[in-house]
């Protein structure tokens, strides 16, 4: 799942009046009408960083390197680009999520079936 | 004209998106409502049992398979200490849930706002520096938290 670094070219326009860092430069919409108009992508960061402290995974981690991207790509006016990492950061997430679920699941089951028990388990950890 | 638009900052428009995972005909509250409920009983859960007795809860599954406590580790006692108001025990087990809870209330407050039709800001209006700042934070936190001498961030 490779990733291209956000293209802060020329063609890309900056529209916040150098708000979020870089001033306006070159010709507005470079991108064929896919400027940033309308809302945003989500960029799913709640759910990063309940994946990251919750889940216990890494992969939280990567749900928020591209919900950062999201904010990024559209604040530099490559909406597609946005919309990609918005999808990315959600699948990242939601793996982590459906991970870290039957993580879960698979614990109790262990449990229920006796594999394991509390006393056994003592400085484990 | 597109300077305006964006000056009306869509970001922080009460525009509601459909959820994809709710039924259509369902109020526009149903979704955060959901949600609040499923946190709360989760609360109830980590209040009543105790993360600190082994064999409650799950250990975490990279500290099971790496031995290094990840951003998370910590966070079951961290958030059972608050939930019983122990602020000075949840610093010690994970610092970043206390960081967090706030930020992650004040979404929950937005989504309802929104779901009700009210303007609120949402995490997209946020500069892309925050959110590259905040990666670098826990990326750090994760790796210094397993260094020796920052007993103080670790999770045990």
């Amino acid at each position: 799942m490779s990733q291209t670094p956000p293209s802060y070219g020329g063609d890309d326009s900056n529209n916040q009046g150098g708000a979020y860092g870089a001033p306006p430069s070159g010709p507005q919409y470079g991108y064929g009408g896919g400027g940033p108009q309308g809302t945003p992508p989500p960029n799913h960061l709640v759910w990063a960083i309940l994946s990251t402290l919750f889940c216990c995974l890494p992969l939280g981690i990567v749900s928020i390197v591209f919900a950062a991207q999201v904010n990024s790509k559209w604040t530099s006016g490559d909406a597609a680009g946005a919309q990609e990492s918005s999808r990315k950061a959600r699948t990242f997430a939601l793996w982590s999520t459906i991970i870290g679920a039957v993580f879960v699941v698979l614990y109790i089951i262990l449990f229920a079936a006796g594999v394991m028990s509390m006393d056994t388990t003592v400085n484990q950890y | 004209m597109t300077l305006q638009d964006l000056e009306q900052d869509p970001a922080t428009a009460g525009t509601r998106r459909p959820s994809g995972v709710l039924p259509a005909w369902l109020p526009s509250w149903a979704a955060p409502t959901a949600v609040t409920v499923a946190a709360a009983s989760a609360a109830a859960v980590l209040w009543s049992v105790d993360p600190n007795e082994p064999g409650h809860y799950p250990t975490c599954p990279f500290l099971a398979a790496t031995g290094l406590y990840c951003p998370g580790c910590g966070t079951l006692r961290a958030t059972h200490d608050l939930l019983h108001g122990d602020v000075a025990g949840a610093l010690a087990r994970n610092p970043a849930v206390l960081l967090a809870l706030p930020y992650l209330l004040l979404a929950l407050v937005t989504w309802f706002r929104r779901s009700a039709g009210h303007p609120a800001p949402r995490s997209t209006s946020l500069p892309p520096a925050v959110i590259w700042g905040l990666l670098a934070a826990i990326t750090v936190f994760w790796v210094v938290r397993n260094l020796p001498g920052f007993d103080w961030l670790s999770p045990a």
